[in-house]
């Protein structure tokens, strides 16, 4: 998105005024911010080293990535381009097998060779800025194992002064070829397509607030488990397999509220998701955009998510014939915490910016509380730093 | 791409069309549409009519009754208020009785029990708006979106050429103009401010390439009886003219904005107005009855706005 | 189970504040220069918005967002 040159409250009120007269006002909205605008963020993402029973490398994974985005305006639209490029290293769990007592142990996979990923993604928007813009977008990710296109499309309509609808969908086609398939007995080519399609309400309450309220729809069909992850089930240790098609309904509300003194915007989200595997999910966010003299933002906030497991996930299984199996963590029932702080500062036509989050997930922070052992829940840390440059 | 001009009146003013087009048929067919929505507006929003909104309202405001507008017009009056807001009051759409008094023609200065008499017939804040109704709480009073249509036509008369597949031209109602889009090599329209002692000659050029470039003007309009210059410029709360400079010039994403800027800085005068202006934000250019020149619109094109595309 | 229905109350919660507003204020167009700032946008940093639900999308077993979905990734 364009960064916008501050307007002076009173041109904002002139521009807003105007715009209820028609599209050749509505255009002087958009054109107070600068035409084009390059970024790039560079982030590290460190998990919190193994505790617990734990056989194989106990540094997890850590990941360095970069963005780049160029956002610019041509032939009566705007063009957003993002590329990024990850690198990642560390290892990660493989499966969980049951020691004395049935105690999990985790069984972590030894430390990888640094494996790169790099996906670049395009979207182009019609009547920016307004009420009824329309976007198309199209993406593609590669990764040595991993290949992933996807195209999708939005809307959004408005039905009165303070209403808007917004309506889209998207499709992705991913490829799978595991490393090392044959070594490992893996699967040598398997695909995924997902289809999904939205819809949301955006309401303005008064002249300081505004809420949005959305329903989603994701289907996924082909190969969706985990080609790396195994199971303990009786006295094999057989391929984690998930069921080959997954649809999820998740409903989202979001408020934002401006105050004048002191002068800042509160952000609050909340999302509701179940899905066919048995996996519901609650996340709250908060986060509140406070304004310094200077130029300066600071921007903390706060997360909780919390997830109950899917029908099939255990940390090991003692008796055989299942027809599904995971004991991947990200499918069983836990909580996490995580507190962020983020700053940026505007000169002139740049803005520099930087974060830190905490983030902290346990068995015992689910709302659904289970007593049920979720070996390879994590913690990490995550940081970043960007810089901004607007021009026309 | 031939340069096709379309000239007319209206709105009381000289009115001229420029478009590029390497078709001249499709440059009158947008030209056709582009002054039958500013003959539109003209008859809509005139003075001198029986039959226009205008007369309409005027004729409520004396039964006292309450009339319902339409949308456009709730938008201009919408427009209206923000302005008045915006400027403490000195942006006023009733104000009609006030600068009449004032008016070069009549060749004098107004009494005290005559300037009384319009300020008791003058005040938005006599004017009951609740969307989409409008009533008076005095009768009387005289609503005159003058300030605000010709601008507003401007702007809907490039709209009119974009929409007929005209994509570069300037339309220019009077000296206000809108841009349709820069000429079809990208170079810029070139816009003439006059110099306030002649007329006749150009102060300064700007460059216009989209969105509007308006002119409040001043030296044109003043009252001047025994030797004193009374500007045409009246503070609708005091009845008094305001003492301001000759001309204020704003360029703007639309000639709207940029009319009720220049307009506003006029309506500040000279303490206030080049301050005002200047935390607006937008490029302006003031000009003194003395001839001094001062603003942040580049004469030398720097400042030209650009449009969100292209 | 506990959950859903926790959640069915707080998005009740939420759009009856939602359908509330219907008594509210009207914005005019000229007091809506607040809500375009870049701090009221729905994300107002989109690279950053991008990474955490990258981020979220690996380590968490829900998709994490609304809105066009992006392709998926070997992320583990």
């Amino acid at each position: 998105m364009a960064a916008q040159r501050s307007l002076s409250p009173s041109l904002a009120a002139l521009l807003g005024a105007a715009a209820a007269l028609g599209p050749a006002q509505a255009q002087a909205q958009t054109a107070a911010e600068n035409d084009s605008r390059v970024g790039y963020r560079f982030n590290e993402y460190g998990e919190d080293g193994f505790h617990g029973e734990a056989v194989g490398s106990k540094e997890r994974y850590k990941v360095y990535s970069q963005q780049f985005q160029f956002d610019t305006r041509v032939a009566g639209g705007a063009l957003d381009v993002n590329a990024t490029h990850e690198v990642m290293s560390g290892s990660s769990p493989w499966y969980v097998a049951p020691g004395p007592d049935n105690r999990p142990i985790q069984v972590l996979s030894g430390a990888t060779i640094k494996e790169h990923r790099n996906e670049l993604r395009a979207a182009y928007t019609l009547n920016p800025g307004t009420s009824s813009s329309t976007t198309f977008s199209a993406s593609y990710s590669d990764e040595r194992d991993y290949r992933a296109t996807a195209v999708g499309a939005e809307r959004s309509f408005p039905l009165s002064g303070a209403l808007t609808l917004g309506a889209g969908a998207s499709f992705s086609h991913d490829i799978i070829e595991p490393t090392d398939a044959v070594l490992y007995d893996r699967v040598r080519h398997e695909e995924k397509n997902t289809g999904s399609a939205f819809g949301s309400l955006a309401w303005v309450l008064d002249k300081a607030s505004v809420v949005q309220a959305g329903v989603q729809l994701n289907r996924s069909n082909g190969y969706l488990s985990d080609p790396y992850k195994l199971v303990s089930v009786g006295a094999d240790i057989l391929p984690d397999k998930r069921p080959d098609a997954r649809t999820e309904a998740a409903a989202l509300v979001r408020y934002r509220h401006a105050f004048m003194h002191p002068d800042a915007a509160l952000h609050l989200d909340y999302r509701y998701a179940q899905d066919s595997w048995g996996v519901v999910a609650h996340t709250f966010d908060a986060a509140c955009y406070q304004h310094f003299a200077g130029g300066w933002q600071l921007i903390p906030g706060v997360r909780y998510y919390s997830q109950q497991a899917a029908r099939f996930y255990q940390p090991f299984f003692l008796d055989g014939e299942h027809r599904f199996q995971t004991s991947d963590y990200r499918l069983g029932t836990y909580g996490a915490f995580s507190a962020s702080l983020n700053v940026r500062k505007r000169i002139a036509h740049w803005e520099l910016s930087g974060g830190i989050e905490r983030y902290h997930a346990s068995t015992s922070y689910g709302i659904d509380g289970s007593d049920a052992a979720v070996p390879g829940v994590l913690s990490y840390t995550r940081g970043f730093i960007g810089v901004d440059y607007s021009f026309d | 791409m031939q340069t096709h001009r379309f000239a007319f009146n209206a709105m009381g003013c000289p009115c001229e069309f420029t478009l590029e087009s390497t078709d001249r048929a499709a440059a009158a067919h947008a030209a056709a549409a582009a002054r039958a929505e500013v003959e539109r507006l003209d008859r809509k929003y005139s003075h001198y009519r029986d039959d226009s909104l205008v007369a309409a309202l005027a004729a409520a405001a004396d039964r006292g009754a309450v009339i319902e507008v339409d949308d456009e017009t709730a938008a201009l009056l919408d427009f209206s208020a923000a302005l008045h807001a915006q400027s403490a009051g000195r942006f006023d759409i009733t104000a009609g009785a006030l600068t009449a008094l004032w008016d070069a023609q009549r060749g004098r200065v107004p009494s005290a029990d005559e300037i009384a008499a319009a300020l008791a017939r003058t005040g938005w804040q006599r004017v009951r708006w609740q969307r989409p109704r409008v009533a008076f709480s005095v009768k009387g009073m005289r609503l005159d979106l003058g300030g605000v249509v010709k601008e507003y036509a401007a702007d809907r008369a490039a709209q009119a050429c974009r929409d007929a597949g005209i994509r570069h031209g300037v339309i220019d109602l009077g000296g206000d103009l809108a841009a349709v889009g820069a000429h079809a090599d990208g170079s810029a329209w070139r816009a003439g401010i006059k110099a306030p002692r002649n007329p006749q000659g150009a102060l300064a050029s700007i460059e216009l390439r989209h969105g509007g470039l308006a002119t409040s003007g001043d030296y044109e309009r003043a009252l001047l009886v025994d030797g004193c210059r009374y500007s045409h410029i009246i503070d609708p709360r005091s009845g008094i003219p305001v003492e301001s400079f000759a001309s204020v010039s704003v360029l703007a994403d639309s000639c709207l904005v940029a009319g009720a800027a220049s307009t506003l800085g006029m309506l500040m005068g000279l303490d206030e107005g080049q301050a005002w202006l200047q935390q607006l934000g937008l490029p302006f250019l003031c000009v003194t009855a003395a001839g001094k020149v001062s603003g942040t619109l580049d004469l030398a094109g720097h400042h030209a706005m650009h449009a969100p595309h292209e | 189970m506990r959950s859903r229905r926790g959640a069915v109350f707080v998005i009740g919660v939420m759009l009856a504040a939602l359908l509330g507003g219907c008594a509210t204020t009207p914005v005019q167009p000229w007091e809506r220069g607040r809500l375009a700032r870049w701090d009221m946008r729905w994300d107002p940093d989109g690279l950053q918005a991008a990474m955490d639900g990258h981020t979220h999308f690996s380590k968490e077993g829900s998709d994490g967002h609304i809105g066009a979905a992006g392709g998926g990734c070997g992320c583990n």
